[in-house]
């Protein structure tokens, strides 16, 4: 699920970059810094919105640098159990498969595909393979997340499509 | 004791209470005897100012919350930069020279870091703020250009 939130972010700024763009390198540098990165605790920063304080520069004794919290509002996407989420598969084998969501890995293990699904290790690229069905490498799949494994900079979660409705997206 | 007087005298003078509760001894008397009267269900209204009012005093004074702190708004720390101050200052800048910052007066040769931030404080330019903490870890800000430089 996406949010908005509001957050900081610390950044030491090297006397080399002092004078009359230090603003613009401070908001370079915290685009830098956190789109595109990962915390357990907010899920994926996406996107910075607006930064709203760029905070006063606190010199740091004995290095010379300056500390500047600056405060952003960003969007973030952090994965709950429960929800249905659309990806797209990007590795098979005989365990399950690997979806990404955006920048979300959703691992959907084999036990939790409808129980008329095969995987088929034969076909060119493998796949898993159902009357009606068929799941392999670039297929677009809604998966329902029925866990997530929160770490310090990264999230993994685990999928089902043994329900209503999920497994392959076809587009027509 | 004397800061609870203090306090205790300043609420009464705003409550229902006459002014002989300003002894300490029969005010602390009276309060306990009020919180019993709390439970009888008379008086509401002197009650509930006693209890604000002995809350009032360690609250009232420093309510911190967890956003950055202010400068003082008052200053009233001395005017002249202090040795150390100076020596601290000096360090600083001479240091972020060193590591290439950009130098806000005319260099003229000088290659020193030293010697060109002693040139910056001499022509007030150094783009420095000194945080005075008082004993109350309240704290003043002071612009190095503001501040008088003696030698």
């Amino acid at each position: 699920m996406f949010f908005l939130r509001e957050l900081t972010h610390t950044i030491l700024l090297h006397p080399s970059y002092f004078g009359a763009q230090l603003e613009d390198y401070l908001r370079q540098k915290l685009y830098e810094d956190v789109e595109g990165t990962c915390s357990g605790k907010h899920g994926y920063i996406i996107s910075v919105i607006t930064i709203s304080d760029i905070g006063e520069g606190k010199i740091i004794p004995s290095t010379g640098q300056a500390k500047f919290k600056t405060t952003y509002t960003a969007i973030v996407m952090k994965p709950f159990k429960g929800e249905v989420v659309d990806g797209k598969v990007i590795h098979v084998n005989k365990m399950g498969f690997l979806a990404m969501v955006g920048p979300l890995q959703v691992f959907v293990s084999s036990h939790l595909t409808h129980g008329d699904m095969k995987y088929d290790p034969n076909a060119s690229p493998p796949c898993y393979r159902s009357n009606d069905e068929i799941i392999q490498k670039d297929t677009k799949v809604r998966m329902q997340i029925v866990g997530c494994r929160v770490e310090a900079n990264d999230i993994f979660a685990i999928g089902t499509i043994k329900k209503d409705f999920l497994g392959q997206i076809r587009e027509d | 004791m004397s800061d609870d007087e203090r306090m205790e005298t300043g609420d009464f003078e705003g409550g229902d209470y006459e002014q002989d509760y300003l002894d300490p001894d029969t005010l602390n008397y009276e309060n306990e005897d009020g919180a019993e009267n709390e439970e009888d269900g008379m008086n509401a209204e002197v009650d509930e100012n006693m209890i604000v009012e002995s809350n009032a005093p360690q609250d009232g004074e420093r309510q911190r919350t967890g956003k950055a702190a202010k400068p003082n708004e008052v200053r009233v720390t001395t005017p002249y930069m202090t040795k150390y101050e100076r020596a601290r200052v000096l360090g600083t800048r001479a240091l972020q020279i060193s590591m290439n910052a950009p130098v806000l007066v005319p260099v003229e040769g000088e290659t020193d870091p030293l010697e060109i931030a002693l040139k910056e404080l001499a022509a007030k330019k150094i783009p420095l703020v000194i945080r005075r903490y008082l004993p109350d870890n309240s704290f003043e800000d002071w612009k190095v250009e503001e501040l008088i430089i003696q030698e």
